[in-house]
């Protein structure tokens, strides 16, 4: 180690992966995977948000799983919540849905009108 | 003097590892206890012939190796069982009940606490604290820690120890 | 690849370990990859958490949920379920002590809410074998800021300001013991660092070894930098393989990031590290023992000074601190010494972390800001006692330090307030224990330890601890004499004064401590060869009779039951217990709390096997001991209570001519005036009494004396001793509005009318005051009196009720309601109703009693308009007019006798009183002890005797014996018979008595302690 800089590089990479467990979350996305959902491409749509989570450096955003949310028609469904907003729930969701949900409503901070439903 | 080690057969092979073992150490006095934990690793107890090596290796009196390995706890001249049946006696221990874990070892095993059985297939041994007090009481057997040990389940432990 | 979308974390600390985190992890990982998750989730190993007590332990982020006990199949389950479809698995949720709620993640757990970690930072939350994650936390940050941006003489600025003292007991400043070594000119020195935990009790050193070792690295460099040394040691037990096999992961990985080395962020510092293993000796926690076991010597310590300050490892200056000292220096490195003094108290600043271990719900490793009350790292993060058992006392800093009994809880830790209290800050071993621990034993075991860690050098600890162990031990086999327990303390101080190290000088603390505080246990054990934990089993004919206070030879009457023999069984009875069919009904039985057959599936149901050999018997008299030939003596006894009929069958058996006199109509006292008839039938109070009276015993009734006759009268009469047990029969009233006005009852009052059969004028809604067995019976009987809406306002919690818990259910069963904090400040008239006043409270600090004080919370009251209110909180003995009416005797402030419950001797010559009326009140058992000590002090004033024995001494085997050789199976306990609720309100007996056959099965499961062959 020869300086401060390169040790606060180390901190900074390894840092993204640990940062889910401080807690501190500006919100959470849910992707519904019940039996149908899994069916109906959930889990391409879970790689597609950590994916694109990844890509764009965001670490401040959950990304969890839930069961089958019961709008089976609607899966792949996914429901992004940012903290002191109403939640917003996006229906059919595949992996194009997805990169641009991350990009207009977690960084652009607004929702994907085409996709919501409900 | 009677050689132990040398009659249990396990001599030449582990004497030249322990004198490597003792050549890759810093020639000073304080490589004694590295030393000696490295051979009772390898021989399992360290018995006269072994603090005569280690002596002779480090040019050291055997006196001063023998006044070490008796001053602690951790090094034995007596051989040891397959097993190690080692009763952990700290205070939670204790408190939680280990004297009752002593006493269904000792029956079960037919041997009091520092012996070894005929078949040496355990020793049993006491020790104090593991820091392993939130499973209180513990024993330890070899290196498995086994916690919240009631007398009932003393002898489905020692089953797994052939 | 992408990071993971969640992380499983597992508790990889020592203990979960020993509980299978290994298996678990794989069990895990084989789920993940069966669904194909291995890429979206990441498993990571971390320290030890802190919650041993329920390993392993799997925390699944970005939710924090919490899981305990996980087993290798309930991986799976997390899989499929939490991690697949979003479902948390409830059945592996923490079920928090104090409320039973289930906790879902860390943040709603009690254990860890109110700690405050800065040592334990890391520990739990980050991979100890990973560098990048404690990089990642801020890692090595100090490092580089003292390296780069500090001088040496700021560090140790920073650390004195700080105000941290050593934590591995003495509590030295280490900003001093810094300096110190700083100004020492020399060629070379040193850093130590003092991983050899020895206190049997203390594991924090372990668990930060084993869960953050970089923080101790990155520390002890610290450390160099400020002193100018260039190498350093830790030196660390045998007994911790994997904190060796951790911490020398960490150092390799340091080494190759160059944290390590030459040259430390280009700043020209060099440090480098050695990891020295201990070999198993006590001693050499102490420094100089430790710097001589560093050097290949044999532990022994060395005079001071010279001060390791000047001449320590290798005769140069050193740095020796422990594990948890070095844990604090990056934070305060980082984040400046005045933030670290912002916690704590005045003089002991920052937080300490305690082991928390022994008889606790959450034993396990806590970290607290100094100055927290004792109490509340017992109850509030440790969760309180298993069992609800009562506390006893804390142990506190291992072998070294002393006890801390229950009126103490109160007590804030600090360096300071611990020796006020003659116990040591000391590592921060805390070993929490109740009722089942003998505190003359725990000073033995802790002599014992002494003894075989004394490392030989200082005569008096090496010989003078022998001996106070030889006499401890002898009081424990109940051979002690008074002259033991003066040696004891006057080898105490000898042995400190005289020995050299710190060792030797604390050696007598456990005695010194357990004496102060429980000298009543060492009398109990050398005048009564009696131990009230039951555990030193030389003087103890087996525990549940020594746990009786009645001494009833349990194991005998049991095996006489199992033969069938019921007649031979009673006759065991009556020889220290003349009411079989009474305590077969009410008794608390203290007996099976001590039964060995808690490590079984459950302990005896010795009561109803009682039960069942008293019903058995519809007549006793040829069941009595022998009665001896008149001896012309006249014996007066006050009260017809338990304690003074027991005294009364006594003496008549020992030939005395007895009169008991009673102010009520009938005989009995609280068996038949407030142990109500559907718990105690009146006909089996009859028929023991009858017994009683069938030896001869003339009862008297409807006569109260200091009112009717006194005590100066009846002697001139011809009456030679008196025994004066006439109990607590009075009600206290609480000092509110309202109290007298109609409608309004007190238990006691209210219970004796009842039982009297007086029509009471018992509306709908009742509440009940209180939290004692008479509350419970009140409310109770209200029900069967019509009232349809009972409810039990009790101020502390449910968990503090001085009653029986089978009590309190069998209430709830029956529709009553207990309210909880809750108390009445006022009643008022409303109509032909009341209005009540109810004050919610709040615990609040410790009492004497170990117990919080309940506190009203302040605001507006609630009001409730109700037809009665009972009031039960506790009753006293109203003795005043016999006290005034005899010469000697002194009145007790609250109606009570002034008299010594073990002789019952009181100022008056050959006046005796015990009981309820001295005590204050107590169960049905202690009744019947009362009764023999005050049938012995009688006989003994008018046939003085020593060492006389008596029938309820006299324990012998029956004559059944013993298969030693008996293969011991899992039976369960016989349940309650209890009668369902809906039939039980016809004032009828709510338990029934077992059959023969189940009699019979029960007392088979007797494991014959009284048999030692």
């Amino acid at each position: 180690m020869k300086n401060l800089e390169e040790l606060r590089k180390i901190r900074e990479e390894v840092k993204k992966s640990m940062s889910m467990r401080d807690g501190a979350h500006r919100g959470k996305i849910v992707v519904c995977m019940g039996t149908c959902g899994i069916a109906a491409g959930a889990r391409e749509t879970m790689n597609a948000f950590m994916q694109a989570l990844d890509e764009r450096g965001i670490s401040d955003i959950a990304l969890t799983a839930a069961g089958c949310a019961g709008f089976c028609e609607q899966e792949p469904l996914v429901e992004v919540e940012i903290k002191g907003e109403r939640p917003v729930r996006y229906g059919h969701v595949d992996a194009a849905a997805a990169n641009r949900i991350v990009e207009a409503h977690l960084v652009g901070g607004k929702p994907v009108g085409d996709l919501v439903f409900g | 003097m009677s050689n132990p080690t040398t009659e249990a057969g396990c001599g030449n092979a582990l004497f030249a590892e322990l004198g490597e073992f003792i050549e890759g150490q810093s020639k000073g006095r304080d490589a004694l206890i590295p030393i000696l934990h490295k051979a009772q690793d390898l021989f399992g107890f360290l018995p006269v012939d072994v603090q005569e090596f280690v002596a002779a290796k480090m040019g050291l009196p055997v006196g001063e190796v023998y006044g070490v390995v008796t001053f602690y706890h951790y090094f034995t001249m007596q051989p040891r069982g397959r097993h190690t049946v080692n009763v952990c006696l700290g205070t939670a221990c204790y408190v939680r009940g280990a004297q009752k874990v002593v006493e269904a070892l000792t029956e079960e095993l037919g041997v009091k606490m520092g012996e070894t059985t005929p078949d040496r297939r355990f020793s049993l041994t006491t020790q104090r604290c593991f820091g392993a007090c939130g499973l209180a009481p513990v024993i330890m057997v070899n290196d498995d820690v086994h916690g919240r040990v009631t007398p009932k389940k003393v002898a489905a432990i020692l089953a797994r120890y052939e | 690849m992408y990071n993971p979308r969640a992380q499983i974390l597992l508790c990889a600390g020592g203990s979960c370990i020993s509980s299978g985190t290994e298996s678990v992890r794989a069990s895990f990982e084989s789920a993940l990859s069966r669904h194909g998750l291995a890429d979206e989730i990441a498993i990571v190993n971390t320290g030890c958490m802190g919650m041993c007590e329920i390993g392993p332990i799997a925390v699944v982020y970005p939710e924090g949920v919490f899981y305990q006990k996980v087993q290798p199949e309930d991986a799976a389950e997390i899989v499929e379920q939490h991690l697949l479809k979003g479902r948390v698995v409830e059945r592996l949720f923490y079920k928090q002590p104090s409320s039973d709620e289930l906790a879902q993640t860390i943040g709603d757990i009690d254990f860890f809410k109110l700690q405050m970690k800065i040592a334990l930072r890391n520990c739990g939350n980050i991979n100890p074998e990973e560098i990048g994650e404690y990089i990642a936390v801020g890692g090595y940050e100090a490092l580089g800021k003292a390296l780069t941006e500090m001088t040496p003489e700021q560090v140790v600025g920073e650390v004195k300001a700080s105000g941290l003292r050593g934590r591995g007991g003495a509590g030295f400043p280490t900003g001093l013991k810094w300096g110190f070594t700083a100004r020492e000119q020399a060629d070379c020195k040193y850093v130590v660092c003092n991983a050899d935990e020895g206190d049997p009790g203390a594991f924090m050193d372990r668990s930060i070894l084993e869960g953050d070792p970089h923080s101790i690295i990155e520390a002890m460099a610290i450390c160099g930098y400020a002193i100018g040394a260039e190498q350093g040691f830790v030196y660390v037990r045998a007994e911790y393989p994997l904190a060796i096999e951790r911490l020398q992961r960490a150092i390799e990985q340091a080494r190759e990031m160059e944290l390590l080395g030459g040259d430390i962020f280009g700043s020209g510092f060099n440090f480098n590290l050695e990891i020295r293993m201990g070999a198993g000796a006590f001693v050499c926690g102490e420094e100089t023992a430790l710097m001589h076991s560093i050097e290949g010597k044999r532990g022994e310590p060395r005079p001071k000074p010279p001060f390791p300050a000047q001449k320590g490892l290798f005769g140069k200056p050193t740095v020796l601190n422990n594990v948890e000292t070095f844990a604090n220096i990056p934070y305060i490195v980082s984040n400046g010494g005045a933030e670290f003094a912002k916690m704590g108290s005045e003089k002991s600043k920052g937080t300490k972390v305690f082991a928390l271990a022994g008889d606790v719900n959450n034993s396990g490793l806590v970290e607290v800001p100094m100055g927290i009350g004792l109490g509340s790292v017992v109850y509030d993060i440790g969760g309180g006692i298993p069992g609800n058992k009562p506390f006893k006392a804390v142990q506190i800093g291992g072998p070294s330090g002393g006890c801390i009994p229950k009126e103490y809880l109160n007590t804030p830790i600090t360096y300071e307030s611990l020796p006020e209290l003659g116990a040591i800050m000391g590592s921060g071993g805390l070993i929490v224990m109740n009722e089942d621990t003998c505190m003359v034993d725990l000073a033995r075991y802790f002599l014992e330890f002494i003894t075989e860690e004394s490392c030989g050098k200082c005569t008096p600890c090496r010989i003078g601890t022998r001996i106070m162990l030889d006499l401890v031990t002898r009081i424990c086999q109940g051979r002690g004499t008074m002259q033991d327990l003066q040696r004891l303390e006057e080898l105490a101080p000898q042995i400190v004064q005289s020995s050299l190290c710190g060792l030797g000088q604390t050696a007598p603390n456990p005695v010194v401590s357990t004496l102060r505080y429980f000298r009543h246990e060492y009398i109990e054990h050398i005048e009564d060869r009696h131990c009230r934990a039951g555990v030193c089993s030389s003087m103890m004919w087996a525990p549940c009779t020594n746990a009786c206070p009645a001494s009833v030879n349990v194991p005998a009457y049991m095996a006489y039951v199992a033969e069938g023999r019921y007649e031979d069984a009673l006759r065991i009875h009556m020889k220290s217990n003349p009411f079989p069919s009474v305590c077969g009904r009410v008794c608390p039985q203290w007996c099976i709390k001590k039964c060995r057959r808690n490590d079984l599936e459950g302990p005896l149901a010795v009561r109803l096997v009682k039960r069942f050999m008293a019903d058995k018997s519809a007549d006793y008299s040829d069941l009595y001991p022998e009665k001896a030939p008149a001896n012309g003596r006249r014996v007066g006894i006050v009260g017809s209570g338990p304690t003074g009929l027991t005294a009364a069958y006594y003496l008549a058996l020992m030939g005395y001519r007895v009169t008991v006199f009673e102010r009520q109509p009938e005989a009995g006292g609280m068996l038949r005036y407030a142990i109500p008839d559907y718990r105690l039938p009146r006909q089996y109070v009859d028929k023991e009494i009858e017994g009683i009276r069938g030896l001869g015993v003339e009862i008297r009734t409807n006569v109260e004396i200091g009112a009717d006759i006194t005590i100066d009268q009846l002697r001139d009469e011809g009456y030679d001793a008196f025994f004066l047990a006439s109990g607590c029969g009075r009600e206290i009233k609480p000092p509110i509005e309202g109290v007298d006005l109609p409608g309004v009852y007190t238990g006691i009052d209210f219970l004796e009318r009842a039982a009297k059969g007086e029509k009471l004028r018992v509306g709908r809604e009742v509440v009940v005051v209180g939290g004692g067995d008479s509350a419970i019976d009140a409310s109770r009987i209200a029900r069967r009196l019509g009232a349809e809406d009972v409810t039990i306002l009790y101020r502390r919690t449910r968990s503090e009720m001085p009653t029986n818990p089978i009590e309190i259910a069998e209430a709830e069963v029956e529709g009553n309601k207990v309210e909880f904090l809750a108390n009445i400040d006022a009643i008022r008239p409303s109509g032909d109703r009341l209005e009540i006043s109810i004050e919610r409270m709040r615990l609040g600090a410790f009492d004497k009693s170990g117990r919080r004080r309940p506190e009203p919370i302040p605001g507006p009251r609630e009001t409730r308009v109700v037809d009665n209110v009972i009031v039960a909180i506790g009753q006293r003995p109203d003795a005043e007019a016999i006290a005034a009416g005899t010469a000697g005797l002194e009145a007790t402030d609250w109606g009570g006798i002034v008299a010594d419950l073990k002789t019952a001797c009181t100022g008056a010559d050959r006046v005796f009183a015990g009981g309820d009326l001295v005590s204050g009140a107590a169960t049905v058992v202690d009744a019947i002890r009362a009764g023999q000590v005050g049938a012995r002090a009688v006989d003994q004033s008018l046939f003085p005797e020593p060492g006389k024995g008596y029938l309820w001494e006299d324990l012998s085997l029956p004559e059944v014996g013993v298969d030693a050789e008996r293969e011991i199976d899992e039976l369960p306990p016989v349940g309650l018979p209890l009668l369902p609720p809906e039939e039980r309100f016809i004032s009828v007996e709510v338990e029934r008595t077992i059959s023969d056959e189940e009699a019979r099965r029960e007392a088979c499961r007797c494991l014959r302690c009284d048999y030692k062959e």
